[in-house]
């Protein structure tokens, strides 16, 4: 995997007004950290950070980080997006080794039209949409994809179906479900429905069973203070 | 209507929605949402009415998820009532909503159906909100 190579300035100052100038100016404060040396703070340039994460490799593309000099194999691992606009707002920069084993998300994508599930106006479920795998920084897999056009309503395809390529290994449970062929939600709604309808109708005969007992009862003692009561609750 | 079962306390303030939402800001279940664009109270019965907007536009196919959940008790006094002698009586539910926040989902639906039905269930909302793609997250934007 060929890395792009990326120019970090140094010495920026950190907090939250210096930030939001640095990010007015068009860069991006990050930090760079990993295999035992001291966390520094930096700056990137937006546009080159975009480019640089806008390949096939994703966000698990191999950078090449120029600081003071000295140039560090890196990934991004953290990306704080702001909420509403969704702009990057802070990178994380872990220094990575090519022989090292990593552990990073890698996207499931699904191709294949799943027309055994459409055909019963069913709909197709993807539980799962990344995948933790483990492999060195030159094996991560740009996505995975899982062909769904097999897949029938009540049918899973589980962890342990995902063929992964050579070198990649995942310690996601093999049972997790990645995608479910659901029954049409409609039916699925209208039989709750009917559960609920059959549970209110059920409560209601037990309190008119017991009503009825109580005024059995009520009726066996023949009290005036009973029936005046019973009166005064109608009204309310 | 979503309401909880047992609360400790049957009165609360009303609190402040400054800022945004911390999180459930992203599309998690499903493959599109309808992301909160201010702060708000959302009652339970909006809530129900964008549910019920959405599942009646997609009809067949298509799973909803509701992300925000109404855990908020809304008190009010009785008409004609003079001010004092303690706080109303809870009324309603709400959910507090700050921007940000990824409301409902919708997933197993082209694209197409779903920005038409998730419109019909902001137009239920109080607040301004849109239509979000998980797709479209994932893409750098410096």
């Amino acid at each position: 995997m060929p890395e792009v190579k990326i120019v970090a300035e140094t010495g920026r100052r950190t907090g939250t007004r210096s930030s939001g100038r640095l990010r007015g100016d068009g860069r991006i404060p990050a930090v760079i950290y990993g295999h035992g040396i001291d966390p520094i703070s930096i700056a990137v340039d937006a546009r080159e950070l975009r480019q640089a994460l806008s390949t096939d490799a994703g966000l698990n593309a191999l950078l090449s980080l120029d600081v003071d000099g000295t140039s560090h194999l890196t990934m991004a691992r953290v990306l704080q997006r702001h909420p509403v606009r969704h702009t990057v707002m802070h990178v994380d920069f872990q220094i990575v080794r090519r022989d090292e084993v990593m552990s990073v998300e890698v996207q499931i994508s699904l191709v294949g039209d799943a027309d055994l599930v459409s055909r019963e106006n069913g709909v197709v479920d993807q539980q799962l949409h990344s995948l933790t795998v483990k492999a060195t920084p030159d094996r991560i897999p740009h996505g995975i994809e899982v062909d769904i056009s097999a897949l029938e309503v009540g049918s899973t395809i589980r962890v342990a179906d995902i063929i992964l390529p050579a070198g990649v290994e995942t310690e996601v449970d093999p049972e997790a479900p990645v995608v479910v062929g659901q029954p049409p939600q409609a039916a699925a709604e209208a039989e709750a429905m009917d559960a609920e309808v059959e549970a209110v109708a059920a409560e209601q005969s037990e309190a008119a069973s017991e009503g009825a007992e109580a005024a059995a009862a009520e009726e066996g003692g023949g009290s005036d203070s009973g029936a005046a009561d019973s009166g005064g609750s109608d009204e309310a | 209507m979503l309401m909880p079962r047992k609360v400790k306390y049957r009165k609360q303030q009303r609190g402040r929605m400054s800022g945004q939402a911390k999180g459930g800001t992203t599309v998690g279940f499903g493959d599109f949402g309808i992301q909160a664009l201010e702060p708000g109270w959302i009652t339970a019965r909006q809530i129900e009415a964008a549910r019920i907007a959405m599942t009646r536009h997609v009809r067949r196919g298509g799973k909803v998820w509701i992300r925000v959940y109404p855990d908020k008790p809304v008190t009010q006094k009785p008409a004609e009532t003079r001010m004092g002698s303690g706080k109303g009586n809870p009324e309603h539910w709400v959910a507090v909503v700050k921007p940000g926040r990824i409301m409902f989902e919708l997933g197993g639906v082209t694209e197409e159906l779903a920005k038409s039905a998730m419109e019909r269930a902001i137009q239920k909302l109080p607040i301004k909100a849109r239509f979000v793609v998980r797709s479209e997250e994932v893409q750098v934007e410096a």
